[in-house]
């Protein structure tokens, strides 16, 4: 018994994109890799945008809108794709087969196509049979995306949890969904949490995509201030400093979640 | 020892067989249990005796045979297993406390969401148990801050919390440092000296010998020797248990 427990509990979350690097919450120098990349990011947007205003700062007060837009996006993704990622993750580890090989299936299929493609296919291809909002299609396309990657998160966060919790917990007479719903989850947060942070942190940098189907995002305004000044170089400088600068605090944010989640492991020591 | 038994008999196994693959983990074995009764398992590992502890609340499920708990055929689906397990605590080799939560929402957790009690009532009734088990003082500290003899003792008690009428013990002290072994004993002779019905899978002969009405020794998943302790542990009449008493003492 003891060795199978320790087999389930080593056995940890496998990151399945790439997101932003969250930051070690343990780690309290204050020179890090954040810190850095955090403070060469403002001082490099605000140098730019104070030594030549013109185009600097025109570009950057061109862009709240698509920063609006990118948010409203990502959270309209992010409402749809953990309840999916729940769901999936919860048919992954079904006892029920069928409901096991569907999520699986699900899963298999929408990993195998990169999101751009399946971004065309809600809104160009199946526009043959009804029409969709850009932002709608965009929202649609991200969420059943990520649903399938955080649907691994969650598989592997619960089935993280030592075996002896569900029968301690159906030992006392909590039926499944309960052993679920007070014993497992709770603890399985702790490790869901932060990979799926990473997701959504991921999935705001994908909504750069949304762009090509004329979604007013961050993307779509430089893109359209581009077609007008021809300022590559510019615009598009400021825009990776814009992301780079959401990022990096959404990954702080998660960060801090994340240590605040460890509140019950910490040893007598 | 018998003699203060009553003859209501509450844990009763028939012909159980139970298989891990093609494996046999479980091979015809019988036994009664009566109430008040104190039962220890003893046996060499992998010899089925906690395979046969947790099917009597249906941690494991059997392949043949039946095991009535109070009279109710666990195996039925039209008796509800969850309520059955009311009745029914048990306590494990690893203690299993839920780590998330702290030594007295462990023991109200259940009263609270199963048996509805108020809050009140169930943090009243926990502290009873936490003084029993000698650990009132940490209620509200996190399983991890505790010894493994202190967590072993809380998850006592959070089984004691349900008022069950029949504890079973899967080898409680077998992950427990040596001076901590004591102290989980101590509760648990006290608790069969109030008359609670239990059935224990141990490797602890010395309280085998004290508590127990009856020792079975099990091997291969079969129930080899069966009796009380003196008897048993003095005159053991299969070769297997000879073998196994004089490679333990």
């Amino acid at each position: 018994m003891a060795e199978t427990e320790e087999k389930q509990s080593a056995g940890n979350i496998v990151m399945v994109t790439e997101g932003g690097a969250i930051p070690n919450p343990h780690e309290f120098h204050l020179i890090n890799a954040w810190s850095i990349s955090l403070t060469l990011a403002l001082t490099s947007l605000f140098a730019l945008c104070i030594i030549w205003p013109e185009p600097y700062l025109r570009i950057l007060f061109y862009l709240p809108d698509g920063i609006v837009v990118t948010f409203q996006i990502t959270l309209l993704s992010i409402c749809f794709a953990v309840p999916i990622g729940f769901i999936t993750g919860i048919g992954r580890i079904s006892q029920n087969r069928c409901i096991k090989l569907i999520a699986s299936t699900y899963v298999e299929i929408i990993r195998g196509i990169p999101l751009l493609v399946q971004l065309f296919y809600i809104y160009y291809a199946l526009s043959r049979f009804f029409q969709v909002s850009g932002i709608a299609s965009a929202v649609t396309a991200i969420s059943i995306c990520y649903g399938a990657y955080m649907g691994e998160v969650f598989r592997a966060g619960i089935a993280a949890i030592p075996r002896g919790q569900t029968e301690a917990s159906r030992s006392l007479g909590f039926n499944r969904f309960q052993t679920m719903a007070y014993v497992i989850l709770p603890q399985a947060m702790r490790t869901i949490l932060p990979p799926v942070g990473n997701e959504c942190i991921a999935m705001l940098k994908d909504t750069a995509l949304v762009s090509i189907m004329a979604v007013p995002d961050i993307m779509q305004r430089a893109r359209s201030f581009v077609g007008t000044t021809y300022l590559y170089f510019e615009t598009y400088t400021v825009i990776a400093l814009v992301y780079l600068v959401i990022t990096l605090l959404l990954s702080k944010a998660v960060s801090i979640m994340e240590a605040k989640l460890n509140y019950y492991d910490r040893k007598s020591r | 020892m018998t003699e203060n038994l009553d003859n209501k008999t509450v844990i009763s196994m028939r012909g159980v067989w139970k298989y891990f693959d093609s494996l046999p983990a479980l091979q015809d074995v019988n036994l009664d249990v009566s109430a008040k009764e104190r039962v220890v398992i003893i046996g060499p590992s992998g010899s089925g005796k906690s395979t046969a502890l947790r099917s009597i609340n249906r941690l494991e499920e059997i392949d043949k045979g039946t095991i009535l708990v109070n009279g109710l055929d666990i195996m039925d689906k039209s008796n509800n297993i969850n309520l059955i397990r009311h009745k029914v605590g048990m306590v494990f080799q690893q203690f299993n406390l839920f780590p998330h939560k702290t030594v007295l929402q462990n023991v109200t957790l259940a009263p609270i969401k199963l048996l509805k009690l108020t809050r009140d009532e169930a943090e009243e009734r926990a502290f009873g148990l936490l003084k029993k088990v000698g650990i009132s003082e940490k209620a509200n500290v996190y399983p991890s801050m505790l010894s493994g003899g202190q967590q072993q003792r809380v998850a006592i008690a959070r089984a004691l919390a349900m008022q069950p009428e029949i504890m079973l013990f899967d080898e409680p002290t077998s992950a427990l440092d040596p001076e901590m072994v004591g102290e989980v004993l101590n509760v648990m002779i006290a608790l069969a000296e109030e008359g609670m019905t239990m059935v224990c899978v141990t490797h602890e002969m010395g309280f085998a010998r004290t508590v127990a009405d009856r020792v079975i020794f099990m091997d291969q998943g079969q129930i080899l020797e069966a009796g009380e302790p003196d008897l048993l542990f003095d005159n053991p009449r299969h070769p297997r248990l000879k073998f196994f008493l004089n490679h333990i003492l």
